[in-house]
């Protein structure tokens, strides 16, 4: 009885270790392939990333906003600073503050 | 006597199983003791595979994170040539999505080898398309490309990498230690179908990013400047042109234009002079320019003031032999009047009362005649001899900024001393280094080589400056609503077939700072070999308004001229 059992447990022995290795290999296979995924999610990150760096270059964004939105720079004196004075308004903040207006001259035949 | 039948069998039983023993223990011995060492080599090789890890190139980017190169794995395609049925069949097939000639294309896979590259490094819609279609001894592997999504934006400042990822010039070149990735060795197990199964060792792990760095410059000043410069290269057909904008009170870069323009995704069919960051490796002789520089140090020397009077010769005087003329003629004017009227005898005269060994030590403070040490390569040291080489002439012509070379860094550089109180600071164009988890490894700050002159020197000197662009030459450089203080030049180049100056090919350049009462920025224009009107005043100073006008106005800087703005307060 004693040598069956002990004949058991070398068998179970036997079988952990394979099933062990057996594990490994199959969580091998599963890291490689999430491996592979995440290599493929980067590629897309990165592609999506240059894609936004290149719609956002500076002379696109102007060449679109004047040729098709129709936009222009401000000229000379349409962009004016405004300093209001805090003293002159009860209640207003006590620093002065700037406001950045932008003139807007609409060409005449527009409305 | 024999022995018994059976007892005969069990000994031949036994003979035979000993020798089926001793056969084993003789392959076993073989293969695991005199055979050892041929045979792990042979399974290592079967069932391990060692590949070239390299982590992917550092990402530039602009002051505000704008990406202005970085890397990304593309499919290059190689062929099985030895696998192939059908080359030509392959070849056609392949030609539209690689953009390569199918005769091309067939006359590598003809070839008796059993790997070629047909095409390195493709853009991903060419990688997407081919995952769509899979061939038979045709496979594509992963390769770090780098990317400049700006295209030809900076390019002269950023430089570009090589095909094996290595930084050839620019930036690129100059934080090769920094941008490039780990490179590491890994060994991993594989199946009998050639799949990783798993990692030998932590080798396998991905290898490390390279640093990323963030410039000082910022995409929109630069492109302001690239537009604006290209706008008036196209109108004087000149040769060449740069513009720098500096921040003078810390000596960042905000951008530096060079015309010709190239785009560093696509430098194979360039040559080298494309590229040149002529910034910093063509020296030229500043011309008037240099009357700025000359009148500061006259100043903090003592020998002029704004109000000295300067007899101007009637526009003629001769020294060492050699006329010197003035495009105006002058009789008695102020020191002030002589810079802002570009006067060349009144600019040799302050020369002259400061003397060799002053004028050059000066001038040396000021920069000239040794590297910036900007961190961008290349830089030239120009032109400064040491007085001892000096002939009778050259105190004048020095004065007038002749015999002597700068680079436009050099003098946007010293110019800015006289914008910020005195200081000559190190210009840089890189502020922060950091890892590629984006912890900040390195942070670069701004550096004050020395002090050159006295504040109360630089409020004098910019305010003879100021008059420069409202009474002076450089009227064109004026922006409404700001106080601008700058100089003009018009240098002539030196023909190389005749040695002499030339008459017909000139550098016209501007340098001042704005506003001159808090500068922001300042920035040197030069315009070389324009065509028709060559005066720096003409040329360059135009160049100067259009891109301080946007720049301040993006920047947000306020003019001097505020509107009060009536409102209605709401109270009754």
């Amino acid at each position: 009885m004693k040598k069956l059992l002990a004949v058991c447990a070398g068998v179970g022995l036997v079988f952990v270790f394979v099933w062990e290795r057996v594990d490994m290999v199959r969580l091998g296979y599963h890291i490689e392939r999430l491996k592979h995924e995440k290599v493929l999610l980067e590629r897309e990150r990165d592609e999506l990333r240059v894609k936004v760096a290149t719609l956002s270059a500076p002379d696109r964004i102007a060449k679109v906003a004047t040729d098709k939105f129709g936009m222009s720079l401000p000229q000379p004196g349409q962009v004016v600073v405004v300093q209001s004075g805090p003293a002159e308004w009860p209640g207003a903040s006590r620093q002065a503050s700037e406001v950045r207006l932008a003139k807007v001259e609409m060409p005449s035949g527009r409305p | 006597m024999a022995g018994s039948p059976s007892r005969t069998r069990r000994f031949v039983l036994l003979l035979v199983l000993l020798c089926g023993f001793g056969v084993v223990l003789f392959r076993l011995v073989s293969l695991q003791v005199l055979q050892a060492a041929e045979l792990t080599v042979k399974a290592d090789r079967q069932h391990q595979k060692t590949v070239a890890l390299e982590g992917a190139r550092g990402t530039i980017v602009d002051r505000h994170g704008k990406v202005l190169a970085m890397n990304m794995d593309v499919p290059s395609v190689f062929g099985v040539p030895t696998a192939l049925e059908s080359p030509a069949q392959t070849a056609r097939t392949l030609s539209p999505v690689l953009h390569v000639r199918a005769s091309e294309l067939e006359k590598k896979l003809r070839q008796d080898r059993s790997f070629v590259w047909l095409a390195r490094k493709l853009d991903p819609e060419q990688g997407h398309q081919l995952e769509q279609m899979p061939m038979e001894g045709i496979g594509t592997v992963l390769e770090g490309r780098r990317f400049y999504p700006k295209g030809p934006l900076l390019a002269h400042v950023l430089g570009f990498a090589g095909l094996d990822g290595a930084g050839l010039e620019g930036l690129e070149r100059r934080y090769e230690s920094h941008l490039h990735g780990e490179k590491r060795v890994a060994v991993l197990q594989r199946d009998a179908l050639g799949r990783i199964v798993f990692p030998k060792d932590e080798a396998a792990q991905n290898p490390a990013s390279g640093h990323s760095l963030t410039l000082t410059i910022d995409e929109v000043i630069q492109y302001i400047a690239e537009k604006e410069l290209e706008e008036a290269m196209n109108k004087t057909r000149a040769k060449a042109g740069t513009v720098i904008v500096l921040d003078p009170q810390t000596g960042a870069l905000l951008a530096l234009a060079i015309s010709p323009r190239f785009d560093p995704n696509s430098v194979a069919a360039l040559t080298p002079g494309r590229w040149r960051n002529r910034a910093l490796t063509d020296a030229y002789e500043p011309g008037s320019t240099m009357k700025a520089i000359v009148a500061a140090a006259a100043l903090e020397e003592q020998v002029m003031k704004p109000g000295t009077m300067v007899f101007g010769e009637n526009g003629r005087m001769t020294i060492a032999n050699t006329v010197i003329h003035d495009h105006e003629k002058l009789g008695w004017v102020t020191f002030a009047q002589v810079i802002q009227k570009s006067s060349n005898i009144g600019a040799a005269k302050t020369g002259m009362a400061l003397g060799e060994q002053r004028l050059y030590r000066y001038l040396r403070a000021f920069g000239f005649g040794q590297r910036t040490e900007i961190d961008l390569p290349g830089e030239a040291v120009g032109l400064l001899r040491d007085p001892k080489g000096w002939g009778r002439r050259s105190l004048a012509s020095i004065s007038m900024g002749q015999e002597v070379g700068v680079t436009p860094m050099q003098m946007v550089s010293a110019i800015s001393v006289l914008a910020n109180g005195g200081m000559l600071m190190k210009p840089y164009v890189v502020s922060e280094v950091r890892d590629a988890q984006g912890q900040l490894l390195k942070q670069i700050e701004p550096e004050m080589k020395r002090r050159v002159i006295s504040p109360e020197t630089a409020r004098a000197v910019t305010s003879i400056l100021e008059g420069v662009v409202t009474d002076g030459t450089g009227t064109k450089a004026a922006i409404p609503g700001f106080r601008v203080a700058g100089k003009t030049g018009t240098a002539q180049k030196i023909d190389p077939r005749t040695g002499a100056y030339s008459s017909t090919q000139f550098v016209g350049s501007f340098v001042g700072f704005v506003p001159a009462d808090n500068p922001r920025l300042a920035m040197i224009v030069v315009i070389d070999e324009p065509q028709g009107e060559s005066f720096g005043g003409l040329v360059a100073a135009p160049v100067f308004r259009r891109v301080g006008e946007q720049v301040l106005n993006y920047l947000g800087v306020s003019s001097n001229e505020p509107v009060k703005l009536a409102m209605a307060t709401g109270h009754r």
